[in-house]
């Protein structure tokens, strides 16, 4: 099958300021793809070149096998990273409007509009101004509007950022919902967690430059092994460990990077005898300390 | 299209909904009802003046009052005039003999009924009175006479006309030789409006008569009083010369030609507005159109402020291309505009033809023609397009970089500069509609609408409408482009917005500098 969506060496430029500087990327068709990268990094520039908000200096981009990105658009559900609501229009109206400028017919997509409201849990806001709707109902409502079409492709920019934990989930499910119909999903986002919970592939990027591409396994394994430890004590006593690189101490939990040759075991009983240990997992590094080592590097060079 | 129509579509509803609109629909009809009723209610609500009256000469004060007695009774006897056609109000009221004698008194000119009630309270022999009115007098004058002798004054009140004994009641003044004195506490204390003095031999005018008052602004009293005592003093003036009453009114003829618009209390002013009308109309439009122009572009750059602070335009542009964006908002704006200016026509065509009777006023013809006139109401329409074409393009471009509404009222007061202009010009130029002035802002596109709806009294020759209208519609075309290349950078602007003067080097900059779209590369 023909990736869903493909960039070519994709340049743009702000005056002097270089969003985003020659990146390439191949997202298949039914992937979670999740864009990582500090703030400022280009993500948002390059979504919004794919959605053609913004056009590329130079490169190309193929959105659903389609050069022209006016005439994909029906076919995209985006929810940008600044989104809102028109605040004196009635809430399915809005969500209707949204679906008929997606090419819906009126009389379908005020169907689908209640029956998403009412599957949502927001059936009795249908007729009320979306000036009513609390925080996270309008978030609720942001991302109805994204789906209304049943796009082929869902681009999601920041969609757990300011989310309560009930929220972070709804978007979860609706992530992979929309991956269980064989549709496509890219978001952004710089929770690691959330991008380690869910994506196939991450694509890192760092100063409009590509830092690391591929699926989530080959991004992890990039970086060295460690080891990850859960703890009750005093986190100092990580600190000068015979054998231990790096640590990244994060209070309870800690991740630990071994030297060259150096034996878990012999670490695993110099920490029972500092602290009590509640657990101890030799694995491959986190996608955060993934991230925050290329960036560093990044920085460095 | 499909998208064009649809952002159009939304705009319309939404703004119909929303009570500016509403507020923009009823202000005119309010305006205008305002306009007719308040005249005629300040009449009715005006306050009874109290005055009294030392008269020095011991004859004018009763002249006087003769002559406002006999002023009072030509007025019912207009009232019976107007009756058979008009059903006058209190037509219960008149005396049987007045209803009889109707239509002879409608057959009398305005001055001759002036006479005949003179005639009438006076008795004298009505030597001056036309053939017609002496009739009346023969036939009915006693009956008429007894009937105004023992009418109340609440029942003549009824008849709605506009006596002096509603406005002016005359309180006798005290005797003696401290009388000033008294007055002067009664004034002083608010009891009384005012009083007049009236000088020992006011035929030879030797000396002034006084009048005292409190209140230095309203002068309809003094005015009305003093009309009537310098119309008697004048025709003592003639007698005592044995000048023959005929020859006097012969000499007063011409006179009384001017007079006869004065004459009629009240009406000198709907006489001269009346002429004036035609002149001043296109005022009225100016005004309307400046106010529909300004308010509903402006209603478009807060709806633009609108998308951009609260977060939705991002995802409309997911949807639809910035141009596609503008296109349907500055449509649907137009839309809601356009019906908004309808409803005002509307309300003009039918409320000055049937307001003016509602409130009991006469239907006035000439103003009604005009609101039909279709010169006037063709500019005004197309005016109203083409200025808020021009101004659309440029606030929806303003309206783009601004993130919040304040940033939008801070950029208010350079427009509101430029749109001051036509209206500080649109006296000179109602005077003066071919003049200089008038056709050199003719020629300044953002002052074209208004200030050649501002010369239709002119009217303007056929070349300058085809040569103003032709410049108005290139500059549209520039300020649309312009509008286009703002907002498709402006929109997805953050932050503070820019100054103008980078606004003008997106404007000037070639396309790829600036976020604007490249070609499809295939």
């Amino acid at each position: 099958m023909r990736p869903a969506l493909v960039l070519d060496r994709v340049a743009k430029r702000f005056g002097d300021v270089v969003a985003v500087d020659s990146v390439s990327l191949e997202v298949p068709r039914g992937a979670i793809y999740g864009f990582i990268g500090p703030n400022g990094a280009g993500k948002t520039t390059t979504i919004r070149m794919i959605m053609s908000i913004l056009y590329p200096d130079s490169g190309t981009i193929t959105v659903l096998d389609s050069r022209n990105p006016e005439a994909v658009k029906d076919r995209l559900g985006y929810l940008p990273e600044e989104k809102g609501l028109y605040k004196k229009m009635r809430t399915a109206e809005l969500l209707a409007y949204f679906g008929r400028l997606k090419g819906m017919r009126t009389g379908e997509a005020t169907a689908r509009a209640r029956r998403l409201l009412d599957a949502f849990g927001l059936g009795e806001w249908a007729d009320r101004k979306s000036e009513t709707l609390s925080k996270g109902m309008g978030q609720k409502v942001q991302i109805l509007a994204t789906l209304i079409h049943d796009p082929e492709l869902v681009i999601l920019d920041e969609p757990f950022s300011g989310l309560d934990p009930v929220n972070v989930d709804l978007v979860r499910n609706v992530i992979l919902d929309v991956r269980r119909q064989g549709r496509t999903v890219i978001f952004s986002t710089h929770v690691m967690e959330q991008a380690e919970q869910l994506c196939d592939f991450i694509f890192l990027i760092h100063r409009g430059r590509k830092v690391l591409d591929g699926t989530l396994r080959d991004v992890r394994q990039s970086g060295e092994p460690c080891v990850a430890v859960d703890f009750d004590g005093d986190g100092a006593a990580l600190q000068g460990l015979p054998g231990v690189r790096r640590v990244n101490d994060r209070g309870k939990t800690a991740e630990l990077f071994l030297e060259d040759g150096a034996d878990p075991q012999a670490l695993l009983k110099l920490l029972v005898e500092r602290f009590r240990v509640r657990r101890f997992d030799l694995r491959e590094p986190s996608l955060h300390e993934v991230f925050i080592r290329a960036v560093a590097e990044k920085r460095d060079a | 299209m499909r998208r064009i129509f649809l952002v159009a579509q939304r705009e319309f509803v939404q703004n119909v909904r929303t009570k500016g609109f509403w507020f923009g629909i009823l202000f005119f009809p309010v305006m205008l009802t305002a306009f007719i009723a308040v005249p005629q209610l300040l009449e009715r609500a005006k306050s009874v003046r109290r005055y009294a009256v030392i008269d020095e000469s011991g004859w004018l004060l009763e002249a006087v009052n003769a002559r406002i007695a006999a002023n009072d009774l030509r007025r019912v006897l207009e009232v019976a005039a107007e009756a058979p056609d008009r059903r006058a109000d209190g037509w219960e009221v008149l005396a049987p003999a007045l209803q009889e004698s109707s239509l002879m008194l409608a057959e009398l000119s305005e001055e001759e009924r002036g006479a005949l009630a003179a005639a009438l309270l006076g008795g004298g022999d009505g030597a001056g009175l036309s053939p017609l009115a002496t009739r009346v007098r023969e036939r009915y004058g006693g009956d008429i006479r007894a009937w105004w002798d023992a009418v109340s004054r609440e029942d003549l009140r009824r008849l709605g006309s506009d006596f002096s004994f509603a406005r002016y009641v005359q309180v006798p003044a005290p005797d003696g030789p401290d009388a000033q004195a008294e007055l002067t506490r009664q004034v002083s204390a608010g009891e009384l409006f005012a009083y007049f003095v009236l000088e020992a031999d006011p035929v030879a005018g030797g000396r002034a008569s006084r009048y005292v008052s409190n209140n230095l602004t309203d002068e309809d009293l003094r005015a009305w009083f003093g009309y009537q005592a310098s119309s008697e003093v004048r025709e003592r003036r003639l007698a005592q010369e044995r000048i023959d009453p005929a020859v006097a009114r012969w000499i007063q003829a011409p006179l009384r030609i001017e007079v006869r618009k004065v004459t009629a209390t009240g009406e000198e002013e709907a006489i001269g507005s009346r002429d004036k009308l035609r002149q001043w109309a296109p005022v009225v439009f100016v005004y309307l159109l400046w106010i529909s122009v300004f308010s509903v572009s402006q209603m478009l750059m807060m709806n633009t402020v609108e998308e951009k602070s609260s977060r939705v335009i991002e995802v409309l542009l997911s949807s639809v291309s910035p141009v596609e964006l503008l296109a349907g908002k500055i449509t649907g704006i137009a839309a809601t505009g356009l019906t908004m200016v309808l409803s005002w026509l509307l309300v003009l065509f039918f409320g000055t033809k049937y307001l003016p009777a509602f409130f009991g006023a006469p239907a006035d013809l000439e103003l009604s023609a005009l609101a039909s006139d279709p010169l006037l109401i063709g500019s005004f329409l197309a005016y109203f397009v083409l200025g808020y074409l021009f101004f659309a393009a440029i606030l929806a471009g303003l309206g783009s970089v601004c993130n919040t509404v304040s940033d939008a009222q801070n950029m208010m007061p350079a427009i509101m500069l430029v749109l001051f202009v036509p209206l500080l010009s649109m006296v000179p130029i109602g005077r003066d509609p071919n003049g200089a002035l008038a056709q050199i802002l003719s020629y300044i596109p953002p002052f074209t609408p208004f200030v050649m709806m501002n010369r239709a009294a002119g009217p303007p020759t056929m070349l300058e409408y085809v040569l103003t209208t032709l410049l108005l519609l290139v500059s549209i075309v520039v300020a649309l482009w312009a509008g286009a290349k703002v907002f498709r950078i402006g929109i997805l602007l953050t932050g503070k917005p820019p100054r103008l003067r980078e606004i003008l080097r997106w404007v000037r900059a070639p396309v790829g500098v600036v976020p604007v779209r490249k070609e499809d590369p295939r």
